[in-house]
């Protein structure tokens, strides 16, 4: 079974790259040079690989985000905002909370966590309760996130650096700091911390009661409450959950990459979640699989950028192709039997 | 005039895994009533839809008034005057009768509006003409199930049907409104329509038919002509073999003490409107306690009320000491409260869900499975559920498939072996026989009796008449969300049990009632 | 009446007007059964036509058609996704939203060189297509509830089984709306487009999902759709007012908080159509 699925998903991948190919044939753009810089960018050489692995960290987070929900039967779109509030919450308490080292780095990730899982309290509860469509409201929620963080770190508000012009705060404390993993590149011991997260979310999901109430409720409701399963409540928790690791995801970059709060750090890692909860076919170790893909098409299409071969947008192009195609099992499946005929 | 209205030879069909129909002849005279006799699965169904167009044979001929016809779908039936009622109505709830009835055949005005009234005219005459009272500008959804039938007859009529194929039209009604149809059918008759009765049920079919054809695994066994058989020789020709009528109940042993007292339930349906309007039972160890009552007065919702699936709005609910009004599912489950649902791909079961997983599904608190919350023994869940397999039969690859990879009858065993290892003070068991083969139904009866033997105390709902004067210690008759009478099966009749679902009286009672 | 509220109630009226489509658009498609959140890529979309087309033809009506078609054909895509591969509605919306971004930036990119952002092109006047969404919300009013089209299609979204066995082709329904869905947000893609001259990333900023409540909020007709769209027009028309007198972000951020409000205030259980989000499957 699970040769299978990875089958399609390497199916989908080639398809999507194949007719990529077709839209630089079309716009005139020479399809070796651009692969060649796909591949120098993200795997070229160390600076490349770290690249890629900086990038994917924070997807990590975001597309356990969606995954969680998913299993519970809901779309989580708005990983990008409950990202930035966790962000805000990490950048605060590294900045104006004094703790020893590793403490200082725990207690920023739980506050992280906690406002995130907050943000994402919020259309669980009103889907649990009023019925919402918890799309629009996280999609909502997410845009409003994004500039009620701006705002807090613009010029003349309380957590605003006055040394520069930028929205962003001051550095956070030295002991809040993720250290750096692999020099020289921008790795830090977030990636770490995600890759525990993985198993963490794996382990919850398939090896404990909670998480096997949450995915009967996922699959089928009915089901679940005939078991004695509270619906609403899991439904409440799986977004509090989901909203909790996106914070980790904002914790991880302020904390790590870019060690203060910067208004618009994130350049679509939320929605880069969404792609990577699809590919990875809901399943957390999967999600390793699609938030590196997904980190090595930003890192590549920075260099295809820089070398002129095609605008380094093409990799999102790719994502969204990829994405079509992983999403349509009756579609790959009927290929696959074209192709045995 | 061709003799016969329909002739089909030779017909075949294939489902994955199953040949419905294995070359079956089959020939509509015109102006009969023939019925179609068979068990779940003998292809009664597939066939009529055949005719109708909705499944294309792979093999066979479809004559249709003298001409044949090939490769159709339900619009061209419609045009050679086919109509079909189907078993589970293909009526649209939130649209009135007349939408629904002039659905592909609209009369217009003004070149694009929907001329309503028209329609409403057009059906008041069929109405009229057939005997079939109806009222064309209600909402389908707020109509009693005998009157959404004849909406489908009409609907069928009006769209120039000759030939009418019912698919069990009587599962639905009572006694008096089977009488009802038996006159619509004599009506159409006169008026040279040509009917085809699918059905199981064996007196039906003889009152109501000209002529039988009982069909066995996709292969029709025989055609005889009503008059000239009998109950237990159709019933042979079903199933092929001498089917017994009857099955023994053993003695009542043991104190018949009360497990769960039910006083005065109220509760409201999922459109808000009051559906239980004050039921009291008693439910007593070593018996079996049947529901019997047409559907729609109640069943669904009281099950889900004594499982905690449905907020009551009023009465209480008693297990022994405890008072379980109120609480959820979880509180019942708890308290030793079994549940066979009536639904089992949307209630019983996580359809895709292993069987390991479902069967633990409402017991995965207990701390065999689950000794803490953050931890949940797979392999305990293995073991338990190979012995559920191998106790009650379920046959299946493995634990580990999945649910929906599993027959109805063996998903129905899964079902039951969970509820029953439970050792449950009370099983609720809701039409757990639906949908299942001669084997099954057996199966599931005598785990019943089993259970009712051992101590538990078992309420079952059953809309089959048959099963539950068959299998129950006393019968509760309900109507109109209310318990109207309590029975004993070996003393009741079975005019009067169909008085009582019907009207929720016996006429003599009402005669008694007038004079005084 | 003063000029401040006049230029609000315009300003409210044509900048409800995409809104309006967009919830128009939905309503079809899930009359019929479709649920597609993909209108916000949709919508993108129309406008990027609309930039590309214009300026290339130099003619603004061209654009405008153009953008129609454009919007139809990602319509198609969901509903063959959707019909015909059995993806998952909510997944299949959300992946055109994603290729449609991705898309969009190429697009510029490798057309003006600058990410996100078109140069400048012929507009027309948008009060035409404010105007014609008004008109097709009427119309729109009058076929779904009051001719045989518009019964049709309310029973396959209801009960696809029972069109189905009336002799409907419920899948070729499906397909029409949802293209129908499409070309409405293609149509408000092209509004924004002539509404600032250019094409810029996120100059639909969420209104695709603004219009998925108002139509959950106008109760799965036109009339309601338009309703609730002129609701959260006046939202956007409030907030551009305030401009200048409050910080930018919070005015920025009223109207998805209005949203979120109004949805879990005014939200009741009510029309869904019985069978939406399912595949259907005719023998």
């Amino acid at each position: 079974m699970l040769v299978r699925e990875t089958g399609v998903t390497l199916l989908s991948i080639s398809l999507a790259f194949g007719i990529g190919c077709i839209i630089l044939w079309a716009g005139g753009y020479s399809i070796p040079a651009v692969f060649a810089n796909l591949w120098k960018g993200a795997f070229g050489n160390k600076i490349s690989i770290g690249q890629t692995l900086t990038q994917a960290t924070p997807i990590i987070f975001t597309s356990l985000s969606f995954l969680i929900a998913f299993r519970c039967g809901l779309f989580n779109i708005g990983a990008e905002g409950q990202m930035y509030m966790g962000a805000m919450a990490a950048a605060v308490v590294g900045i104006y909370v004094k703790l020893p080292g590793v403490l200082h780095v725990l207690i920023c990730l739980l506050a992280a966590g906690a406002v995130g899982a907050a943000w994402g309290w919020i259309p669980g509860y009103l889907k649990a309760k009023r019925g919402v469509n918890e799309f629009v409201t996280t999609m909502m929620l997410s845009s409003v996130a994004v500039y009620f963080t701006d705002l807090l770190v613009a010029p003349r508000m309380f957590l605003h650096d006055t040394r520069y012009g930028s929205n962003q705060t001051v550095r956070v404390l030295g002991t809040a700091v993720l250290p750096k993993l692999l020099r020289p590149t921008q790795v830090t011991w977030a990636i770490i911390i995600a890759g525990c997260v993985v198993l963490l979310v794996w382990y919850y999901l398939f090896r404990t009661r909670s998480g096997y109430e949450l995915r009967a409720v996922g699959q089928s409701p009915s089901a679940a409450e005939y078991g004695g399963i509270s619906v609403k409540r899991k439904i409440i928790l799986s977004m509090c959950l989901a909203g909790f690791v996106a914070g980790l995801a904002g914790a991880g970059e302020v904390l790590g990459t870019h060690t203060r709060f910067i208004s618009g750090f994130s350049p679509g890692y939320g929605w880069d979640g969404i792609a990577g909860g699809l590919i990875a076919r809901a399943h957390p170790v999967g999600v390793l699989f699609s938030a590196f893909l997904m980190g090595a098409l930003r890192a590549g299409s920075m260099q295809v950028q820089r070398s002129g071969a095609a605008p380094g947008d093409i990799a999102s192009v790719l994502q969204g192709l990829v994405i079509f195609f992983v999403i349509a099992p009756t579609l790959i499946r009927r290929l696959i039997r074209w192709r045995r005929r | 005039m061709p003799e016969y209205a329909v002739e089909m030879r030779g017909i075949v069909k294939r489902f994955p895994g199953v040949v419905a129909n294995d070359g079956i002849d089959f020939a509509l005279e015109r102006g009969e009533v023939h019925g179609l006799l068979g068990e779940n699965g003998a292809g009664k169904t597939v066939l009529m839809s055949v005719l109708y167009g909705l499944y294309h044979p792979e093999e066979g001929e479809i004559v249709i008034n003298g001409v044949p016809h090939r490769h159709y779908r339900p619009a061209r039936a419609i045009g050679l005057g086919i109509g079909m009622v189907h078993q589970h109505f293909m009526l649209v709830p939130r649209l009135t009768v007349a939408e629904n009835i002039m659905l592909g055949q609209e009369p217009i005005k003004s070149g694009v509006l929907l001329d309503r009234e028209a329609a409403v005219r057009k059906i008041g005459a069929f109405s009229q003409q057939y005997g079939l009272p109806i009222d064309p500008r209600a909402r389908v959804n707020q109509l009693p199930v005998g009157e959404q039938q004849r909406v489908e007859i009409i609907k069928a009529l009006y769209r120039g049907a000759d030939t009418l194929i019912l698919d069990e039209p009587t599962a639905v009604l009572t006694e008096q409104e089977v009488e009802s149809l038996r006159d619509a059918l004599l009506k159409l008759k006169d008026e040279g329509k040509s009917t085809v009765l699918i059905t199981h049920k064996l007196r039906e079919a003889i009152g109501m038919c000209d002529r039988i054809t009982v069909l066995r695994k996709g292969r029709v066994v025989g055609t005889v002509h009503a008059k000239e058989t009998n109950e237990r020789e159709l019933a042979e020709m079903m199933v092929g073999r001498d089917v017994v009528f009857t099955v023994h109940r053993s003695e009542k042993t043991g104190e018949l003490e009360t497990a769960m007292t039910v006083e005065g339930i109220t509760a409201c349906d999922d459109r808000g409107i009051d559906i239980l309007k004050g039921i009291d039972l008693e439910l007593r160890r070593h018996e079996i306690l049947g529901i019997a009552g047409v559907q729609g007065n109640g069943q669904t919702e009281l099950a889900e009320t004594l499982t905690g699936l449905r907020r009551t709005t009023g009465g209480r609910i008693w297990l022994g000491d405890s008072d379980l009004t109120g609480q959820g599912a979880r509180a019942f489950i708890d308290a030793g409260i079994a549940h066979i649902p009536s639904d089992r791909h949307l209630r019983g079961l996580v359809m895709s869900f292993s069987l390991r997983e479902n069967a633990i599904l409402g017991r995965h608190r207990e701390s065999q499975f689950s000794p803490s919350p953050f931890w949940q023994k797979q392999g305990a869940m293995t073991r338990f559920t190979r012995e559920i397999i191998n106790a009650f039969g379920v046959k299946t690859p493995s634990a580990g498939t999945l649910a929906q990879n599993l027959s109805g009858g063996n998903q129905q065993r899964l079902i039951i072996g969970r509820e029953v290892t439970k050792n449950p003070c009370v099983i609720i068991a809701a039409q757990p026989t639906r949908g299942l083969d001669v084997g099954g139904i057996e199966y599931v009866r005598e785990q019943l009796l089993k259970m009712r033997n051992q101590g538990a105390a078992v309420l079952l709902i059953s809309m089959d008449l048959d099963e539950v004067l068959m299998v129950s210690d006393r019968i509760a008759v309900i109507y109109d969300g209310r318990i109207v009478a309590i029975k004993d099966p070996e003393s009741v009749n079975r005019r009067e049990l169909g008085e009582l679902m019907l009207s929720g009286s016996v006429s003599s009672e009402r005669e008694a009632g007038d004079e005084s | 009446m003063n000029i401040f509220t006049i230029h609000l109630l315009l300003r409210t009226l044509r900048l409800s007007s995409p809104i309006a489509l967009i919830a128009l658009g939905e309503t079809y498609s899930e009359r019929v059964g479709i649920i597609n959140v993909g209108v916000e890529g949709t919508a993108v979309l129309g406008a990027l036509v609309s930039a590309l087309v214009s300026f290339y033809t130099g003619n603004a009506w061209i654009a405008v058609v153009a953008a129609v078609i454009g919007g139809g054909l990602a319509g198609a895509l969901h509903a063959l996704w959707c019909i015909q591969f059995r993806a998952n509605h909510v997944v299949s919306g959300v992946a055109v939203n994603i290729l449609v971004a991705g898309l969009a930036l190429f697009i510029t990119s490798a057309l003006w060189g600058s990410r996100g952002t078109s140069a400048s092109a012929p507009t027309i006047n948008a009060w035409y297509i404010a105007g014609s969404a008004l008109v097709i919300v009427i119309l729109s009013q009058i076929f779904i509830f009051r001719t045989k089209w518009g019964l049709r299609l309310r029973v396959v979204g209801e009960k696809p089984e029972a069109a189905d066995t009336a002799g409907i082709n419920v899948h070729r329904t499906q397909y029409i709306y949802t293209i129908v869905n499409g070309m409405l947000c293609g149509l408000a893609g092209a509004y924004f487009f002539n509404n600032l001259g250019y094409f810029v990333n996120g100059m639909v900023g969420g209104r695709g999902f603004i219009g998925i409540a108002a139509m959950v909020i106008g109760n799965y007709s036109p009339i309601g759709a338009l309703g609730a769209a002129l609701l959260f027009g006046f939202a956007d028309a409030l907030q551009m007012s305030l401009q200048g007198y409050i910080p930018s972000q919070i005015s920025l951020m009223l109207p998805y908080l209005l949203t979120v409000l109004v949805l879990a205030v005014l939200i009741k259980r009510a029309q869904v159509p019985a069978a939406l989000g399912q595949h259907y499957v005719k023998q």
